[in-house]
């Protein structure tokens, strides 16, 4: 009896084997390097304001105030939306006027080592001021961001709590304090776990049948990510973003010219008075600066653009620096039938078309999916008393 | 006749004691710190990265003691790099490198942004010594 009952466990065991998912030493390596979500975090060096809740309250506050641009009509909810992810929905954006590139979600931007499609910025505060500026966006200025905070009794005392002394007489000075506040609220946009972070928790222990419920045509797609596709060579790490960027022979040609990319985010970033090397970095001396200082300017960072992350990605069409291609599955076929001409000479030569069949990139789209949140992460607003 | 081959050995004892200094780093002292060691020729350096481990995406600082197996090796004109033979690329970033003394060098800015193979390229004056890494 006694052997008789081994000999059955000793085929379910057999039998769950055979059902279970099988991935080798690297394909596990390569999928458990996606995780774990949330990632740890630590707050920005250069950012003073960084993780202070009073600062995400001046921060938040700032964000869905439309007197931020002169027009009274465009706040920075406009283009970033939290009910669309934190982005428009549009192909390019439009504030005042429509730009030249599509705008990316803030979710998880705390851990984005540059910012903005060309990474002109190297701060997060930096590049909130940008599109303060930019005058097809906001259309505004230093001096009249700073005459806002300095007039308004609530602004102003949110910023003297923050800062530790009433804004200051200025303009620049107030205005790195606004992108300061303003990317400690961002810092808070992280979010929610998915069904593929489920899944990575249940492979790096191996627990066979959470596993399981991991849909199949999701791990077949996340087969493809990690192996032949060799996705996850730039799309790293638990944000699915190696931070850096890429020529992915995306059409760079805008009316009446080209987009650069990261060509001119580089020259944009030295000129750039608010940049990590000027004197509003907090962490003056310390390692923060460093990546800004050491960046080197090479012939082919044209036509390069930012790395973006793919949590949440289902939820973020269209896609790509332009918005160009309008569904996951037109991506999946960008990459699959892409025309390595089109890159440049001294370009990667890593990308080359996947030629994938009709099955395999609509597995891949189906783990695309699956980095969706299953709920959002962020706490609910909470009413804001009157600052005193 | 004893006298003369004493001459001899004495005068082969010290064109040796002058080969293995020409050939050999450890007639020349090359006592190195511990770290990876790479040789060429006429050099042998040990270089170790801080923190020690290197990640995908994560910033690192690189030290590297440099000793000459001969005479006459100068070291004036220091580089460090790094590139991805397989993709064709480098790094994104250029590295500095501060002298700590003689033969001793500490540099920062260094970033591999992606996992593969990634070779270290030391330029020591006119010599080249490279060495392979693999980043998960």
């Amino acid at each position: 009896m006694i052997r008789f009952l081994l000999a059955s466990l000793l085929l379910c065991s057999v039998a769950v084997q055979a059902q279970a998912p099988e991935y080798s030493e690297a394909e596990t390596r390569a999928i458990v390097r996606h995780g774990p979500w949330p990632a740890p975090w630590s707050r920005d060096p250069s950012n003073r304001a960084s993780g202070n809740p009073e600062a995400v309250e001046l921060g938040e506050r700032l964000f869905f105030d439309p007197r931020l641009s002169p027009s009274g009509k465009v706040l920075c909810a406009t283009c970033h939306a939290p009910f669309r992810s934190w982005q428009d929905g549009r192909a390019r954006a439009f504030g005042l006027a429509e730009v030249d590139r599509n705008t990316q979600g803030l979710l998880d931007v705390r851990y984005h080592r540059w910012f903005g499609w060309d990474g002109a910025g190297d701060s997060l505060w930096a590049q909130s001021v940008r599109p303060i500026l930019e005058p097809r966006e906001m259309g505004g200025s230093a001096a009249q961001v700073a005459a806002l905070v300095r007039g308004d009794a609530e602004l102003a005392c949110r910023y003297r709590k923050v800062f530790g002394m009433p804004p200051p007489a200025a303009d620049e000075a107030v205005l790195a304090g606004v992108g300061k506040a303003l990317a400690a609220f961002q810092e808070t946009l992280v979010s929610g776990r998915t069904p593929f972070d489920e899944f990575r928790d249940a492979l790096a222990v191996g627990d066979l049948s959470s596993m399981k419920k991991y849909p199949e045509a999701a791990q077949r797609g996340l087969r493809i990510f990690v192996g032949r596709g060799n996705c996850s060579t730039c799309h790293f790490g638990p944000a699915f973003t190696n931070g850096e960027f890429h020529d992915t022979g995306v059409p760079f040609f805008i009316k009446g010219g080209v987009d650069p990319g990261r060509y001119a985010g580089i020259r944009k970033l030295r000129a750039n008075p608010l940049n990590l090397l000027g004197g509003y970095n907090d962490d003056a001396g310390g390692e923060s600066a460093i990546k800004t200082r050491q960046l080197a300017e090479e012939h082919r960072n044209f036509g390069e653009f930012k790395v973006p992350s793919l949590r949440n990605v289902a939820q973020t069409a269209p896609y790509m620096h332009n918005g160009s291609l309008a569904t996951l599955a037109e991506v999946v076929r960008h990459y699959s039938e892409m025309d390595p001409d089109r890159l440049h000479a001294d370009g990667e030569k890593l990308l080359k078309p996947l030629r994938l069949s009709a099955g395999e990139s609509a597995d891949l789209v189906a783990f695309l999916e699956s980095l969706t949140e299953i709920a959002s992460a962020l706490p609910p607003r909470r009413p804001v008393q009157p600052c005193r | 006749m004893e006298k003369r081959r004493n001459h001899f050995r004495r005068i082969a004892g010290v064109l040796s004691l002058l080969g293995g200094l020409s050939s050999g780093g450890a007639a020349f002292g090359c006592d190195l710190p511990p770290g990876t060691r790479v040789e060429s020729g006429r050099l042998a350096i040990s270089y170790w990265t801080i923190p020690a481990n290197i990640a995908v995406g994560k910033p690192f600082a690189l030290e590297l003691a440099a000793c000459p197996k001969q005479s006459g090796v100068a070291m004036e004109r220091v580089k460090f790099d790094a590139r991805m033979p397989e993709h064709g690329h480098g790094m994104n970033y250029r590295t500095k490198v501060v002298s700590l003394g003689p033969g001793r060098f500490h540099s920062e800015g260094w970033l591999f942004h992606m996992p593969g193979r990634w070779e270290f390229v030391f330029d020591l004056g006119a010599e080249r010594l490279t060495h392979s890494v693999q980043v998960e």
